[in-house]
């Protein structure tokens, strides 16, 4: 039968990602799935009907069932770990997609790698420091403070805040990042001096500005739309700041 | 243990390969012909899900591995086939029972697809 020389083939595969099983779930039930996924391409070939996109979709369910099955074996705060590795390679796969039909869009090696790991940084940021905060108004503020230091770090290598990304002015945004993590550290993690943190990468953020256009007058000069990407970033801090007040707030009560 | 898996409610996985498996013994390709036909097409399992679901019945001992041999009506391929357990019985009469009650108290109050209650 002229279907048959596929089915091996697409049986070949399908048995290559059944090996992603854990070992005893695969010797216990490797075979059966083989054979049923044999079974649906041949009923789909008796009905005249394409195998390769029906394989397709075979391939992509089992491989979700491999997921679950592979997160039921492994502790909680490595499934959280592997959830955001997953989150970035699903991010990263949308450039990936994108550059193949826009050739504007040219990502190299680099940029990935880049990419990658400010967003599974700021993943396992956020995993480390609010896994075990009960309070949501504790958890939001550290989630809005990680999402804008990597808008902060991403836009200043993508684009620039200070004119373009080449200018020197802006490797001073490294001191924001590092008035927070300074902070987060004096602060031990506690909600009231996480606030102090956040106020102060707040101001950090307006003076980079103020003290770029000191040192490189008349070089540095500030566009209305970059006064008001400051005023961005600045209010976020700022509403993180508020939260984490929040939190100490609530914890007092 | 026992008495939590039969009293505990069933996702709808389950329960359509316990009844699936409640009159005969079926392979893997077997049950999910017979849940597709049981739920007129509505429930389609991948073998991701139906192996996931059948380790985890299997560990709950609704059901078990009955033997290997060959379907007559498929290939020359041996084949595992799956029985339901005594506790699998069960654990369905259990689950169906509630659904009667879930009916019943629909019925009382009257309730049909067609009420704007229902819909809502």
């Amino acid at each position: 039968m002229p279907y048959k020389r596929s089915l091996q083939r697409y049986r070949y595969w399908y048995a290559k990602l059944l090996r992603l099983y854990s070992k005893p779930y695969h010797e216990r039930f490797g075979e059966g799935m083989e054979q049923t996924f044999s079974d649906l391409l041949r009923e789909r070939a008796a009905l005249n009907r394409g195998l390769l996109s029906c394989a397709l979709w075979i391939c992509v369910e089992t491989f979700a069932g491999i997921v679950r099955e592979n997160l039921t074996v492994i502790p909680m705060r490595n499934k959280n770990i592997i959830r955001i590795a997953l989150a970035t390679a699903f991010l990263l796969s949308i450039p990936l997609v994108a550059m193949q039909f826009n050739d504007e869009m040219a990502w190299s090696l680099t940029d990935f790698i880049v990419a990658g790991g400010l967003l599974f940084g700021a993943g396992l940021t956020y995993e480390l420091i609010a896994r075990k905060a009960g309070n949501i108004a504790y958890r939001v503020a550290v989630g809005l403070a990680v999402v804008t230091a990597l808008l902060l770090v991403w836009v200043n290598l993508a684009v620039g805040i200070i004119g373009s990304e080449n200018n020197p002015a802006n490797v001073m945004y490294l001191g924001v990042l590092a008035v927070g993590i300074i902070g987060a550290i004096i602060a031990r993690l506690q909600p009231r001096g996480m606030a102090r943190a956040l106020f102060a990468m707040a101001l950090a953020q307006i003076l980079v500005p103020v003290i770029a256009m000191i040192i490189w007058r008349p070089q540095v000069t500030l566009r209305v739309v970059e006064v008001f990407g400051h005023l961005f970033f600045v209010a976020l801090f700022v509403f993180s700041a508020l939260l984490f007040r929040r939190a100490s707030a609530t914890n007092a009560q | 243990m026992a008495k939590n898996t039969v009293n505990a409610p069933l996702t709808p996985a389950v329960l359509h390969i316990l009844l699936a498996l409640s009159v005969q013994e079926r392979h893997g390709y077997g049950i999910m012909k017979q849940v597709e036909a049981d739920s007129q097409g509505k429930v389609k399992m991948g073998p991701g899900t139906l192996y996931g679901s059948l380790k985890r019945m299997i560990d709950a001992g609704l059901i078990r591995e009955s033997d290997k041999r060959v379907d007559p009506e498929m290939d020359d391929e041996r084949r595992i086939y799956y029985k339901i357990t005594g506790l699998g019985q069960k654990a369905l009469t259990a689950e169906l029972e509630r659904y009667r009650e879930v009916v019943t108290v629909a019925q009382q109050k009257r309730l049909s697809p067609n009420t704007s209650a229902y819909a809502l």
